[in-house]
């Protein structure tokens, strides 16, 4: 039995990602910022929806596929992007690109990735029915971001993500403490933690050593590429915090495709952005990764889906482990979820394979939840699978206030 | 890289102080009083209050920096008046008096001091760029008390804190149960505890056995000094159960400069203290270190800054480790918190280096908070920035009431 067969679930997946990788990556991968309350506060606050089990509807046809922005999509979800796939596996964007094309769900390529977008739009691209949005943070530097975009427009990318929650680097402390930061940078803590993790070495780095050397942002424009490994001269260039409105104006108007804003945690925002002409808002606090004392994305959800109505596609991010929480987010409003961590953590065991493991996985938890509050399709989910203690039963109130 | 060095957060400089100071000594910083209910609940408060993502706002040119008293700071803090800094570090209220003049922040010397408020004056007061304020504990012999504050105004402090929370002694059983009384008092369990110190034993109790022998309290009057401990006067002349308004008045006839109270918890008392002259006050409950059942200090604050309105300058103290809590604390009516522990584990990590730290850790995170939180000066900090359940969406309703 292989190991990827004995993982049944994303915590699973997980557990198995943390023997597999040296803790430094698997950290970056896994924790979020300071004191992890965000992180946390996302779980809880998907965990604390109670669904209620609806009798005697036939949901044999039932069907978890649904549209985004127009097209086809075999689930309700996409993979969110993240930067650190190239090192939970060797081309690991390629490999979660492969297994999201497979299972017909778009894959996002983040600025930061270590595959090229060129080499993602072959293999898993439109040519072989892969769906590609492309992440963009922006640089001070505008022009750099303008080229890059150009870039995935070329590749056939057909949305673009702008990243409007990181106007400065979050304190993720493990890092430094881990001896591990990207860039990369050696130092001997990390060393030492890699000479703990032989199958890593010889499965991921070696086989870059061995090709392209070390691993690159592969997307960054030619000088900032060759400066990975220290990093020194792009930080400037990589600041964000001057990212305005008037960018948003100019990346309307330079990217035909699908516009979407990642980051959004306001109805105001959210109703100014499709001012702007935005096509999809992603609700998201990175995952928790930024500020710490974020609220939960689950629990801005609502507001933001309202507000925006029908105007918009509303997206959320941040937290989705099981499939009912794809199930509570649609019922709140979102049109569709992302995934970061739980399909990197499948991409660490086992490439392409394990990313496509996490996706079923998903997709099994959601078909589930869809058949026990009797949903036979995306659209038959709504707030009425919910159980809330507000709607109001005298004896009911009598318990549930005593706790 | 030396152990400070290695410290990213305020949490990591008291693990370090954990290891560095005998345990009485620590605990005494530490710990809260009886169950440790209140220090916890202060923590609490500031975590369960959630913050949005703010899209959009170019804060490439935000600043902390504030005024407080007319006069200008680098950002919204000040030192509190804390009793043990001299046994974190050999002179260690002058090292932390010394940071806070650099990091352009006022700092609190308490009357329970072990450095005097001359050398204070001189080596981190006006000459040198600093602020100081003067806190006070008012004992039964009145006449000491005042003539404490007239060597305080003589000094050059620019402001008086009168302590109003601590009318009798704490339980703080641990110091008990640890052998560490102040005064100092000789006993078998603590002098075991220091010789498990060598290094704190050498560079902080040896330091003043070798110039001025054992520690005191420099800033007690001479006659005080003077009187045998076992002198049950001594108790009696501290006690300060008789405080009470008709002393403030008096305070403010005698006291030319800025005058605050420490230790408000209700808003009827901060409207009466405006009514006295009061030009500030500081929203504490002691760190949680006097009444184990008290309401944590940000819970209190807001109501108290709505009552006090622009008549006075609210402060708050009590709980803050992350500079994430001072945006919460503008936010809900504060206009600069005091740091009591936080700015003591790194004095006792490192004497001023290691205060500096902390000051520049909390800095760090606060401007981050800012940044992503879109605001560009501390005016902007607001409630806008928080995110509440109780601010009424219908869906949200449903379903985070279902706990």
């Amino acid at each position: 039995m292989a190991r990827l067969d004995r993982c049944l679930n994303i915590y699973d997946l997980r557990a198995a990602a943390r023997r597999r990788l040296p803790k430094g990556v698997f950290e970056f991968v896994d924790r979020a910022t300071e004191d992890h309350l965000a992180v946390s506060n996302n779980r809880a606050a998907f965990e604390r929806i109670k669904l209620r089990h609806r009798a005697l509807v036939d949901v044999s046809k039932r069907s978890v596929a649904t549209t985004l922005f127009g097209k086809p999509a075999s689930l309700p979800m996409a993979i969110a992007p993240t930067g650190a796939a190239g090192l939970c596996w060797h081309e690991g964007e390629l490999e979660l690109a492969k297994a999201a094309a497979k299972a017909k769900i778009p894959l996002t390529l983040s600025t930061a990735s270590m595959t090229s977008m060129e080499k993602i739009a072959k293999a898993a691209g439109p040519g072989v029915g892969g769906r590609l949005w492309f992440q963009l943070y922006v640089w001070k530097q505008r022009e750099l971001s303008h080229q890059l975009i150009e870039r995935a427009n070329r590749n056939g990318f057909e949305a673009l993500i702008v990243t409007v929650d990181s106007p400065v680097s979050p304190n993720r402390e493990y890092n430094t403490h881990n001896g591990f930061g990207l860039p990369f940078n050696p130092t001997v803590r990390f060393t030492f933690d890699m000479m703990r993790h032989p199958a890593w070495v010889t499965g991921v780095l070696m086989k870059y050593f061995t090709s392209i050397g070390f691993p690159r942002h592969e997307n960054y424009p030619e000088e900032y590429r060759k400066s990975v490994l220290s990093g020194v001269g792009a930080r400037d260039a990589m600041r964000a915090d001057s990212l305005a409105w008037d960018d948003i104006a100019k990346f309307r108007d330079i990217w035909p495709g699908i516009l979407m804003l990642k980051g959004v945690n306001r109805p105001d925002d959210a109703v100014k952005a499709l001012g702007y002409g935005v096509d999809g808002i992603v609700v998201s606090n990175h995952g928790g990764r930024n500020m710490d004392s974020a609220a939960a994305s689950l629990d801005v959800l609502p507001e933001i889906a309202e507000a925006v109505g029908d105007r918009a596609t509303v997206i959320l991010d941040s937290g989705v482990r099981r499939g009912s929480d794809i199930v509570k987010a649609l019922a709140l409003g979102a049109k569709a979820v992302l995934t970061g961590r739980s399909t990197l953590y499948g991409t660490a065991v086992g490439g392409e394979a394990g990313a496509l493991k996490a996706i079923n996985i998903l997709k099994n938890e959601a078909d589930k939840t869809m058949a026990y509050t009797g949903c036979r399709s995306v659209d038959e989910i709504t707030t009425d699978i919910f159980f809330g203690a507000r709607d109001g039963n005298r004896l009911r109130d009598r318990v549930m206030d005593s706790v | 890289m030396t152990a400070l060095d290695r410290c990213l957060n305020v949490y990591d400089l008291r693990a370090a102080a954990k290891r560095r100071l005998p345990k009485g000594v620590f605990e005494f910083v530490d710990r809260g009083s009886e169950d440790g209910i209140a220090v916890a609940n202060n923590r609490n408060a500031f975590e369960r209050i959630k913050l949005r993502h703010r899209a959009l706002v170019d804060v490439s040119g935000r600043s902390m920096a504030t005024t407080l008293f007319g006069k200008p700071v680098s950002m919204p803090m000040a030192i509190a008046p804390t009793g043990a800094a001299g046994l974190c570090w050999h002179e260690g209220e002058l090292e932390l008096a010394k940071a806070a003049a650099k990091a352009k922040i006022p700092f609190t010397l308490a009357t329970g001091a072990m450095t005097s408020m001359e050398k204070i004056a001189q080596e981190a007061g006006p000459g040198v760029g600093g602020r100081l304020w003067f806190q006070l504990y008012v004992w039964n012999r009145r006449e000491f008390s005042y003539q404490l504050i007239e060597r305080a105004n003589r000094a050059g402090f620019e402001a008086l804190i009168v302590t109003v929370d601590t009318i009798v002694p704490p339980n703080r059983e641990y110091n008990t149960h640890n052998g560490f009384l102040l005064p100092f008092t000789p006993n078998m369990r603590f002098t075991l505890d220091i010789m498990r110190h060598p290094v704190w034993f050498t560079n902080v109790l040896m330091k003043y056995f070798t110039t001025i022998g054992m520690p005191r309290n420099e800033n007690y009057p001479d006659e005080y000094r003077r009187m045998s401990r076992n002198d049950p006067t001594t108790a009696e002349m501290t006690r300060q159960d008789s405080l009470s308004w008709e002393d403030i008045r008096i305070f403010r006839d005698k006291w030319p400069g800025i005058l605050m109270i420490k230790g408000i918890n209700r808003p009827d008392d901060a409207v009466k203290a405006m009514e006295y002259g009061v030009d500030g006050i500081v929203v504490s409950n002691h760190g949680g270190r006097n009444m184990d059942s008290v309401v944590a200090s940000i819970d209190v604050l807001p109501d108290i800054a709505e009552a006090v309105g622009d008549r006075g300058t609210v402060i708050l103290d009590s709980g803050v480790r992350r500079g994430s809590d001072i945006a919460k604390a503008l936010a809900l009516g504060a206009k600069a918190v005091l740091t009591g522990r936080a700015t003591l584990y790194g004095t006792a990590v490192g004497g001023e280096a290691g205060a500096f730290k902390a000051i520049s850790l909390i800095r760090n995170e606060l401007d981050k908070t800012m940044a992503y939180t879109g605001c560009r000066s501390v005016d902007e900090v607001t409630a806008d920035i928080f995110f509440g359940g109780r601010q009424g969406n219908r869906l949200r309703d449903m379903v985070m009431d279902t706990v």
